[in-house]
Parts: C-alpha cells; sequence; structure tokens
C-alpha cells in the first residue's frame, strides 16, 4: 500500500512539471532569455517553428536518439548488463538454496548416559541447529587425547563435568562453543531432576516446558526489507557511478573531439546537453527496469524472499531515487566534461565529484542493520546529494512517512533545476575553450566563451 | 536559393587581445569567396561568430538583410578548423545524424548521405568508423557534414589543409560546383595559390580589420606591376641586388621578379641586366595573390 502512495506521489509531481514544460513550450516569450527553465521548456520545440510530430522533443530528441543508439550498441554496456545480472541472480538464488550438511557434534562420553540424558542432549543440540553423534571413551585420558586430536567436540566425564579443547568464550558461536554449553545446560538440568526425585513422568513434563509466547506493540520490520534496500543502495552506487561516468566522458570526448564546435553550429547548448543527459538517463533506467524485472521474476521462480513483506516499496523508492539522483548529478558531471579535454584530467575531476556519493553510500550502508537509523543518516536523506542513499534505507527501515518522502524528493527536483541551470551556463562558457583544463572560477568568471 | 551574408562592425575582445575590430564585408552568392589573413588575424573568430558560437561585443551578422537566427543557421554549412566527427560512430549514420539535425527527415538524410559519400567515391566506407578512415577520407567526409543539408552558405576553414592534389583537386571541384549552383562559399586557407585558383573574391584580414577585398582579378591589376627579367646563364639574379629603387620579390628558376619603386626608370633596370648577360626575357606582370596579400599585411 505504501509503494502505491510513494509511487502516486511521484507521478503527481511528474504529472505537474510535465504540464509546466507543456505550458512552456506553447508561450515560450514571457520567460527571460537564457534561463535555463526557458531553455528546457523550450527543448521541444523545433528552431525552424512549429513542433514537429514526428520529433517531439526536436533537437534534444535526436541527440538522445543518437546516444542511446550508442550507448545500446556498445561492448560496455552489455558485459556491465550481464554482470549486474550475475550479482543480482547470486544474490536472490544463493540464500534459497538448501545447506548441504549441518555440524555434528561429536560427543565422547566416558562412563555411561542414561536414555534420557542423550534424548536431551540431542533435543537442545537440534534447537541449536547441531547434530549430535556418540561416542564411548575408554577412560578420562582417551578423551583428553580424542579432544586434542580434534576427533572430539566435548568429552563427558562421568556425568560430573565436561571436558572441551580450548576455554568456551561467553557469547562465542563455535560449534564446540554451542554445544557444550547446551550440553552443560542439558546435563545440569538432568541432575537437578534427579536430586528433586522427580519421577519420569515428571522430568518429562518439566523437560517439554515451552517459553510464553512474546508478542510486541509495533510490528516488526521484515528483514527481507533490510536486505532488499541493501541492495539497493549497492545497485544505485554502482549504476549512478556508471552513468555519471559516461556523461562526464561523453561530453568530454565530442568536446576533445571537436565535434561540439560541428554540433552547436545548428544546436543550442542547453539542447545538446540536455539531449546527452536525457539519452544516457534512458540507457540507465532501461538498465535497472532489466535488473529489476529480473529480480522479480527470478524471485518469484525460486521462491526468494528477498522481494516480499515490505521489499516492493523499497524497490519502488530506489528507482524513484536512482531517477533523481541521475537527474541531479548528471547536470554536475556534464559541466566537469566541458571543462576537460583529457582522460586523466577526467580523472581527476571524477573524485572531488563523488565524494558526496561515496559519503551517502557509505553512512547508509553503516546505518543498513536493524538498529534504529542515526540522526546523521536521517538528515542526510534530505540533503539532494545524499538523499538518493538515505530515503530508500528509511523506507526500507519504516522510519519515513509518505509526505516527508515527498518532501525529499521535492527538495531534489528544486535542486535540479537550480543546478541545471548553472550547469548549462558553465557547458556554454567551457565547451569550445580547448587547449587545456578549465577551472570553474575562470568560466563562472569569465562571462562568455573566447 | 540565392543570398547574402553581411557581416556588419564585428567587434570581439579576449581581454586585452583585440580578435575583431568592426570587422566588415559582405559574402555573395554564386561566386567562390577566399577568406585570408596570417595566423591570429581573426578568420575563426569571424567564421564562429557567424554560427554564434562566439558572443560579439558589438555589430551584427546578417543573412538576406536580416539577422542570422537558429532558423538560418539550419541552412549553413560549417567546416571547423579543427575537424569535428564522432571518431567512434559509423560514417553514414554520422552524416544522416548531421542531416537530421539541420532539419532534414529521415529518409532524406539517409539519401542524401549516400549522394555524397559516392561523390567522394566513399560508398563502401559507409560502415566503418569514422578513425578507422586515412586524414584525406576523413576530410572529405567532413565535407560531406558540410554539405548534406544543402545549405545555402558554406563556411569551410581551411578545407584544403594536409590534402594531397587528389584531394585538394575533390573539394576544390565541389566547391566551385556549389559556387555555380547559386550558394554563397567562403572558405580560409593559407595555400594562396590554390586561392587565386578557386577564388573569384577574397577579403583579406589582419588584426581584426579587412585591409583589402574585392575580385580577385581586380586587385592583381591594382598596385605596382612586377617587372620579369631573365638574363642567359644567370639563376640567382645577382645582377639585381643593390640597384637603386629596385626591390627583388623574387627569383625563380632564374626568372627575377622586380618591384619598381615610383619613379623609377626601367630603362635603367635592362641596361643592368644586359651588363650581366644576353637578356632573355623582358617584360611586366600584374601582382600575384601572394603578393596583394603580402602587401596588404605588410608582411
Amino acid at each position: 500500500m505504501k509503494a502505491v502512495v510513494y509511487v502516486l506521489a511521484v507521478v503527481i509531481v511528474g504529472l505537474a512539471l510535465l504540464r509546466r514544460f507543456r505550458a512552456g513550450r506553447r508561450a515560450p516569450a514571457p520567460l527571460a532569455p537564457g534561463h535555463v527553465t526557458a531553455a528546457l521548456a523550450r527543448l521541444g520545440q523545433r528552431a525552424r517553428g512549429p513542433l514537429d510530430r514526428r520529433r517531439p522533443l526536436g533537437d534534444t530528441g535526436l541527440v538522445a536518439a543518437r546516444e542511446i543508439r550508442e550507448r545500446l550498441r556498445g561492448r560496455f554496456f552489455r558485459v556491465i548488463t550481464l554482470l549486474l545480472l550475475a550479482v543480482v541472480a547470486a544474490a536472490i538464488v544463493i540464500p534459497t538454496l538448501p545447506s548441504s550438511s549441518r555440524p555434528v557434534a561429536r560427543i565422547g562420553v566416558v562412563g555411561s548416559l542414561s536414555g534420557a540424558e542423550e534424548g536431551a542432549i540431542r533435543t537442545v543440540l537440534g534447537h541449536a541447529r547441531l547434530g549430535a553423534q556418540f561416542s564411548s571413551e575408554p577412560d578420562l585420558r582417551a578423551a583428553r587425547a580424542a579432544l586434542r586430536a580434534h576427533q572430539l567436540t566435548v568429552a563427558v566425564d562421568h556425568e560430573e563435568r565436561l571436558l572441551v579443547r580450548t576455554p568456551v568464550g561467553a557469547g562465542a558461536s563455535t560449534t564446540q562453543a554451542v554445544a557444550a554449553t547446551a550440553i552443560a545446560s542439558a546435563l545440569g538440568t538432568a541432575h537437578a531432576f534427579r536430586a528433586a526425585q522427580l519421577s519420569p513422568a515428571q522430568a518429562s513434563i518439566v523437560a517439554r516446558s515451552r517459553p510464553l509466547p512474546i508478542s510486541s506493540v509495533v510490528a516488526r520490520r521484515s528483514g527481507a526489507a533490510r536486505g532488499t534496500s541493501i541492495i539497493g543502495l549497492v545497485f544505485i552506487f554502482i549504476l549512478l557511478t556508471q552513468y555519471l561516468t559516461w556523461t562526464l566522458v561523453g561530453v568530454m570526448e565530442e568536446k576533445s573531439s571537436r565535434v561540439v564546435e560541428v554540433l552547436l553550429a545548428t544546436v543550442r547548448p542547453v539542447q545538446l546537453l540536455g539531449g546527452k543527459v536525457l539519452g544516457i538517463g534512458v540507457v540507465a533506467l532501461l538498465q535497472a527496469g532489466l535488473v529489476v524485472a529480473f529480480a522479480l521474476v527470478l524471485g518469484a521462480a525460486v521462491g526468494s524472499n528477498v522481494l516480499q513483506g515490505a521489499a516492493p516499496t523499497t524497490v519502488a523508492a530506489s528507482l524513484v531515487w536512482l531517477v533523481l539522483a541521475y537527474a541531479f548529478y548528471s547536470w554536475v558531471f556534464a559541466a566537469a566534461g566541458s571543462m576537460v579535454e583529457r582522460q586523466d584530467q577526467a580523472q581527476s575531476l571524477t573524485l572531488p565529484l563523488s565524494v558526496p556519493i561515496i559519503v551517502g553510500y557509505v553512512v547508509a550502508l553503516v546505518n543498513s542493520g536493524p538498529n534504529p537509523t542515526s540522526l546523521f543518516m536521517k538528515v542526510l536523506a534530505y540533503l539532494p546529494p545524499t538523499a538518493p542513499f538515505g530515503m530508500p534505507l528509511l523506507v526500507a527501515k519504516g522510519e519515513v512517512t509518505w509526505w516527508e518522502f515527498l518532501v525529499a524528493a521535492l527538495l531534489s527536483i528544486a535542486s535540479t533545476l537550480v543546478l541545471a541551470r548553472f550547469a548549462a551556463t558553465v557547458y556554454q562558457r567551457a565547451v569550445l575553450r580547448t587547449g587545456r583544463r578549465l577551472h570553474l572560477r575562470e568560466v563562472v568568471g569569465a562571462g562568455h566563451a573566447g | 536559393m540565392e543570398g547574402t551574408l553581411e557581416l556588419d562592425g564585428l567587434s570581439r575582445r579576449f581581454g586585452s587581445l583585440v580578435a575583431l575590430d568592426n570587422l566588415s564585408f559582405s559574402v555573395g552568392s554564386g561566386r567562390v569567396t577566399g577568406f585570408l589573413g596570417p595566423n591570429g588575424a581573426g578568420k575563426t573568430t569571424t567564421m564562429r561568430a557567424i554560427f554564434g558560437l562566439t558572443e560579439l561585443d558589438h555589430g551584427s551578422v546578417r543573412w538576406d538583410g536580416a539577422p542570422v537566427d537558429a532558423s538560418a543557421r539550419r541552412r549553413f554549412g560549417y567546416m571547423p578548423e579543427e575537424r569535428g566527427l564522432y571518431p567512434g560512430m559509423l560514417v553514414g549514420e554520422q552524416l544522416r545524424y548531421l542531416g537530421r539535425l539541420h532539419g532534414m527527415h529521415d529518409r532524406e538524410a539517409a539519401s542524401a548521405a549516400a549522394r555524397w559519400l559516392d561523390r567522394f567515391a566513399l560508398s563502401d566506407r559507409a560502415k566503418s568508423k569514422v578513425e578507422s578512415l586515412s586524414h584525406g577520407n576523413q576530410q572529405r567526409v567532413q565535407l560531406a557534414a558540410a554539405l548534406v543539408h544543402d545549405p545555402d552558405l558554406l563556411v569551410l576553414d581551411e578545407p584544403l589543409a594536409g590534402l594531397d592534389p587528389t584531394g585538394i583537386d575533390a573539394i576544390g571541384e565541389v566547391l566551385t560546383e556549389q559556387a555555380h549552383a547559386g550558394r554563397c562559399v567562403l572558405f580560409s586557407s593559407h595555400q594562396l595559390d590554390l586561392v587565386e585558383k578557386l577564388c573569384e573574391v577574397v577579403v583579406i584580414i589582419d588584426h581584426g580589420r579587412v585591409v583589402a577585398s574585392g575580385d580577385v582579378d581586380e586587385l592583381e591589376r591594382s598596385g605596382t606591376s612586377r617587372l620579369i627579367v631573365r638574363v642567359e646563364g644567370d639563376r640567382e639574379g645577382r645582377w639585381a641586388e643593390g640597384l637603386a629603387g629596385v626591390e627583388v620579390s623574387r627569383v625563380t628558376g632564374g626568372a627575377v621578379r622586380l618591384v619598381l619603386h615610383r619613379g623609377v626608370d626601367s630603362t635603367m633596370v635592362l641596361d643592368a641586366a644586359r651588363a650581366s648577360g644576353r637578356v632573355l626575357e623582358f617584360g611586366f606582370q600584374r601582382r600575384t595573390l601572394s603578393e596583394v596579400f603580402r602587401e596588404a599585411v605588410h608582411a
């Protein structure tokens, strides 16, 4: 149900923006020249005049179509898609595979155990998901030797004490520790029953005691939702870094190959930039959609719980934030690409630009456990650069309402519009200035391109 | 199809550097116009200004009397000095894409791309990546990219640079053909002998200003004529050195090309030549375009 609310909220915002886009296309004149809102609104209008129905997005659409065609044709896209599908398949299928064998505690007995005692030991070890294998040891010395030689897990010395190879620490989860703790408890209880002189029937009743059920007033969150959110975080991180790098390198290559001068002789800078961002964004969405569809089908086929419970809401939130994150960052990376001409220059820019992405990703992963989310993460979930990682996590943990989600999405969209305006200015001023790497200060201060 | 490009009072300054200084000239249709100037004279900035690729401090660019806008630019073809094509894109697709950006329908653009590739004998490379072509063939594709949408105005920055004689002939033929078809053709080059051969009109600029312009024939006829003297057995023309009021312009294969300053009597030169040996050739010739250029820019 919550998934529907989130999707509806985003659709309403999208429709409102689309309406504004169309209104701008019908009446572009009142918008100030150079204003990016005006430019975005006019993206669909051909310079020659009325809208061409065969090219609804005009030159921007042509640029985007070329971008999509070239990217889909590339070997890199196919390799990355196959890798993502393989990782998703592994994440879904492996947890559903039955365990090939469960660990067995080998128990050496010096003396003998009664049938009831052996039964009690098998029961407690069973609760701890351990098997039990009993052997008779002739004496304590032989039992010690067998423990040292790793032939035994635990030795029972005439019902008096347990012997283990190394000391058992509190809270340890090794087979030896779990088995020793459980057996010691079971035999201790058996001793107590005997000391109380309970009849076998009474002892049996006490042994079958069951703890009372515990109910919580707040429903427990499904672990599957958190699992999905972690997969979603990794997914957003990989796709985002991949497609933002494409955007930066794509703009840089158009600049370094000088094809940008030929293109800008007929296409406005904002159309060229918008087309590139749109084209790569569509490819990203296609890839994400393909991977999610594959995950849903595979999850249903193998009976995985990764996409059950609250997980569909998390999947929807992750997809929404992948789109918002790409829209936010793509302008930044495109503008950065217009200031460089070589791969080494591009690499030196990529790291500082990626810092907010890395911070958001790492902090979200740290907070992805069952414990309550930190205040720091909650603040980051509303900041546009880190919200793409924080907000899906809060959705998965049930720590955010639909209107809080909407507020964060609106903040991100508003920031994207401001950023796009700034990026278009930087791009226009920098993309035809060749020969060396430009710095933001000189581009912003230059006033116009050289 | 006919139109006129007018550049009116273009000024552009980059910091302390004046790139264009009240530059004005026009380019008519039906003739190839050469755009000349030394390095840094402002040719590339002027061409970029025609396409709105550089902002102007003052002045305007007009096509058929109206300011050039995005719609007009769709009817222009441009070949920048630094060649620009997508290296990894297929040749045919690239031309088709550029045709579509200039407003052509897909089928129309595909057909025009095929036609121009055929014209440049590159039909078999339509499905090759641009980066796999030789320099000359890349140059041909670049010209095809400027022509694919059948533009009314062609602006070409150094289209002949780096080409072999066959490539120069092929591209020169296309430029002449386009002009004769009624289009405006403006191209820059440092190869003045080729410009002389291809162009009927030239505009020479220096320091962002027009320093000479007009019909090539008229420019060559104007100014001081050159006196050509050839003396038997003399390959270097040393006899002419030191003659008062006479400047040696060039010595080619024993023919000495002289500039006579005002008031200098040519018989004095003839006497000096005779004193050196038997005179095989003695006569006046008009200036070459190279000489027109050098005098205009004071090189």
